[in-house]
């Protein structure tokens, strides 16, 4: 499938298809950032129809909200944005040629996502013994149950979503780390660590947007 | 190849401005705005967003296509929420039944 | 024999066409044998041939349910089907005709086989993508078969809740899950496509010397990358809704089902164009060719796509009308309606141009382009009436709806498609069809395509509402004659099918360029080699340049009316 091609001083992996390395680096950024626009509608119709209904059930919506445990989800977003860092890092690593840091940084980014995820399923299992869950065993005592509920219907799809797509990130890691250690990557060749780094990151800016909407409008009622 | 424009040091900062800001957000948060608290949130939120974006994804050292693909995306995302918001916002103008 | 060696467009005019006589060779159909070097295959023109076989059997099991629909129309009353019956008949001819063969349909076949050959480039720029699209595409087919198999749906392919969520019995879920499967299938295609018309023209080939093929298909995915996300996230919705009974849409547990529709036709009023748009792309490719000159007002028919992909977005208000929406933005979503027009009607009076005082020829693929710019006209302007407020309100949910967009559905893309498939089917089989059963083919579907539809305008307007299994008597006649017209239609569609498939083996040599076409896909042997070109073409001068390539060409110069 691939024919090794000498560029400067090594040989690089190029696909069939492709004239030269910079055209299939460009080609492949391209795919990546067109499929981010994809996953920018998908959670756009998601925000869309949060902010019709959160715009005629403020209050309640609000009232969901102060349901969140503040301080685990400030230290989800605090982590995720240190494993984006840490994850530029690797990118950056790689770019220069340093493999082992690179390898490094992918295993710190990993594991700061298995804390995000673990953090997570925690909150949903508060969630769970709250009786928050939608369904038939909600619960909820006040004038606008129903709002409350559907606050909650969106907080499960919205981060539900977010989770499936971190363990698909974390994958994506594992498989980087796994061609690093086989020493495909190199100064010249590190187009798909960089992809990754941009999955990794855009992951992170729903989640920052998910923080925003959904854990900080209830919390001056606390 | 030649390394990338982009320095360790920037990325540190750029790492420290969003903690900045995330502690930023979660403290307003507990200020009663009204209904404002979500628009200051989501705007912080946007802010970052745009930091990670720049910065990690390393958007602001890419070409005028990929720009484009991402002012593109943002553009449609906000077409969907104006023009269906547009909807909500004027169902109640004219007051007859059915509107 | 030497030609790919130094193909280079519209440079020496020594090589005519005359010069590749054509002995056996390797070829893609040729070059690997056996079941598994298909299905594991990551050619381009492989896929697209495995995409046509897929989406041929879907498309006569929808055609099949529109034929037992338009027999059950035969009379006032119920006399074939029950009315639970002729719910699911048409909802599963709406779900496999809109997902699983119009908005596939020209992309994934013709588009798969042509782009990486039109601009000069080895395969697509994701070739394992591709093959991968084809396997969900048929895994979501698989899946929607097996809705059908169960019991079907009845929801009618829009899914409009709370329906669908709340009291529907049928099969919601498993058809939404096939549709939500296919749509990645879609996303695949479309970011192949994108990131291969970016990156992987040939030197020399810019923008503005593209086949205006090219800048359809490239507007069409860019569409499709907008729109598909939004309508997997709404399906998911709704089975969250449906399984779980929570309110999402439902008013009854706190929803609001108009913003369903907001969702779902942002989806699907785009999804329209993008029916639409690979039909356009061929006509442009169509009509120059068979009137020898270049296409009148290349740039404004290049612009005009991406007119349409534009303001395609913002119209989508215009099916809520009678639901509920704001009678603000139904104004507003109204007027933008009829800008939308504006590019589509650039790019009927462009091919009408192009062909004027052009040397016409009347091959099968012209007639299916003829035939797509009528029907399109009719089904453009019939647009234009539902696109009014207060005329929409008489004729919302009643057949003139349903004839206006079956005029750009069949009339338009199927045509298209049909046109498509006869136009490069020499590349593609590298064998010549009848041209006799060809044109006879075309003139059965442009009949009976008429005969079907065009009383659905009448008994719309009249005020049959669409959807119904009985009517009252006075309909009777007309809905005679649409069924009528129905089976001359299929006929017309079974015809080329055979003679497709017979010319396949049978079929007289094509040669590499029949049509003594100008693009890059002619100007390699018919099959293509499994790599396209043996050496990368280099570019330089514009799409359709008869003039220029004339002599390249050996055409003649009463051929030529321009310059």
């Amino acid at each position: 499938m691939s024919e090794p091609v000498l560029v400067g001083n090594q040989l690089l992996e190029l696909r069939e298809q492709f004239e030269n390395p910079e055209q299939q680096r460009e080609t492949a950024s391209i795919g990546m950032w067109v499929f981010l626009i994809t996953e920018v509608m998908m959670f756009g119709g998601l925000f869309t129809a949060f902010t019709v209904y959160r715009l005629s059930n403020p209050a309640a919506f609000n009232e969901g909200s102060k349901e969140m445990t503040i301080v685990l989800g400030a230290i989800n977003t605090a982590l995720l944005i240190l494993s984006s860092f840490t994850m530029a890092l690797a990118v950056y690593s790689s770019s220069i040629g340093k493999t082992k840091l690179l390898a490094i940084f992918l295993i710190i980014t990993m594991i700061i996502g298995l804390c995000f995820l673990g953090i997570k399923f925690t909150e949903y299992y508060l969630h769970y013994q709250d009786h928050k869950v939608p369904g038939f065993w909600f619960e909820y005592h006040g004038p606008s149950a129903r709002q409350v509920q559907m606050f909650f219907v969106f907080y499960f799809i919205l981060t539900g979503l977010h989770v499936i797509h971190m363990t698909i990130g974390i994958g994506i890691l594992l498989v980087m780390l796994y061609r690093t250690l086989l020493g495909s990557f190199s100064a010249t060749y590190h187009t798909a660590v960089d992809l990754a780094g941009i999955y990794w990151s855009f992951v992170d800016i729903i989640w920052i947007f998910l923080y925003a909407i959904f854990y900080i409008p209830g919390l001056h009622l606390k | 190849m030649t390394p990338p424009p982009l320095t360790r040091k920037t990325l540190a900062l750029v790492f420290l401005a969003l903690w900045a800001l995330v502690l930023g957000t979660t403290l307003i948060g507990f200020i009663d705005l009204g209904q404002y608290n979500i628009v200051v949130s989501v705007a912080f939120a946007a802010i970052q967003a745009l930091l990670i974006a720049l910065f990690f994804m390393q958007a602001l050292y890419e070409g005028r296509i990929i720009r484009i693909i991402i002012t593109g995306g943002i553009v449609w995302f906000l077409i969907m929420e104006t023009l269906t918001l547009g909807d909500y916002m004027t169902r109640g103008w004219l007051p007859f039944p059915g509107k | 024999m030497q030609l790919q060696d130094q193909v280079h467009i519209g440079g020496s005019a020594d090589m005519t066409i005359e010069t590749i006589a054509e002995p056996v060779r390797k070829n893609y159909l040729n070059d690997k044998q056996g079941i598994l070097s298909w299905l594991l295959t990551t050619d381009h023109k492989r896929i697209g041939l495995l995409y046509t076989f897929s989406i041929t059997v879907l498309f006569f099991i929808g055609g099949f349910f529109a034929l037992m629909m338009r027999l059950e129309l035969l009379s006032p009353r119920n006399w074939l089907v029950s009315t639970e019956t002729y719910n699911k008949l048409f909802t599963m001819h709406g779900i496999i005709m809109v997902w699983f063969f119009l908005i596939p349909s020209i992309p994934n076949t013709i588009g798969n086989f042509v782009i990486p050959l039109m601009i000069g480039a080895k395969d697509l720029a994701f070739p394992k993508l591709n093959l991968a699209s084809w396997y969900v595409f048929m895994l979501g087919a698989g899946v929607t078969i097996y809705a059908l198999f169960r019991g079907g749906v009845d929801t009618g392919w829009t899914f409009y809740t709370p329906f669908s969520t709340g009291y529907s019995t049928t099969y919601v879920i498993a058809a939404a899950m096939g549709i939500f499967i296919s749509g990645f299938s879609t996303i695949m295609t479309s970011v192949n496509f994108i990131a291969t018309i970016h990156r992987m023209r040939a030197p020399g080939l810019t923008w503005f010397r593209l086949p205006i093929f090219i800048w359809s298909m490239y507007a069409n995915s860019v569409v499709l990358v907008l729109n598909t996300p939004v309508l997997a996230i709404t399906l998911v919705m709704v089975a969250v809704e449906r399984v779980f009974q929570v309110g999402i849409f439902d008013p009854a547990l706190g929803g609001d089902p108009v913003l369903f529709q907001h969702m779902f036709w942002f989806y699907s009023h785009p999804a329209v164009y993008t029916m639409v748009l690979p039909g356009m792309a061929v006509i442009s490719e169509i009509v120059p060719v068979f009137s020898r000159k270049p296409i009148f007002g290349y740039t404004a028919v290049a612009f005009s796509s991406v007119g349409i992909a534009v303001i395609g977005f913002l119209v989508w208000g215009h099916h809520m009308f009678v639901a509920g929406e704001s009678v603000y933005s139904a104004m507003a979503f109204s007027l933008l309606s009829y800008f939308v027009a504006v590019p589509s009607a650039i790019k009927v009076f462009n091919w009408t141009a192009t062909m004027y005082k052009g040397s016409v020829s009347w091959d099968t693929p012209m007639l299916y382009a003829i035939g797509f710019i009528g029907l399109f006209t009719i089904g453009g302007m019939t647009g234009l009436f539902l696109a009014a407020l207060g005329l929409d309100v008489h004729v919302h949910d009643t057949y003139f709806v349903i004839a206006h967009f079956h005029y750009i559905m069949v009339g338009g893309t199927v045509m298209a498609f049909l046109g498509a498939f006869h136009y490069w089917w020499p590349k593609i089989s590298g064998k010549l069809y009848p041209e006799g059963l060809g044109k006879l083919g075309a003139m059965i579907v442009f009949l009976g395509f008429n005969l079907t539809f065009f009383p659905q305008f009448v008994l719309g307007y009249l005020g049959m509402p669409r959807r119904y299994a009985a009517y009252p008597e006075e309909f009777q006649m007309l809905h005679i004659i649409s069924t009528a017209g129905a089976t001359i239609l299929g006929v017309g569609y079974i015809l080329p099918l055979c003679y497709l498939i017979w010319s396949w083996k049978y079929g007289k040599p094509a040669g590499p360029n029949p049509w003594r076409a100008t693009g890059l896909e002619w100007q390699t042997s018919s099959p293509p080699p499994t790599h396209n070109f043996k050496k990368t073409p280099v570019v330089n001068v514009r799409a359709y340049d008869y003039e220029a390539m004339k002599e390249q060409l050996g055409l003649r110069e009463r051929e030529f009316e321009n310059v």
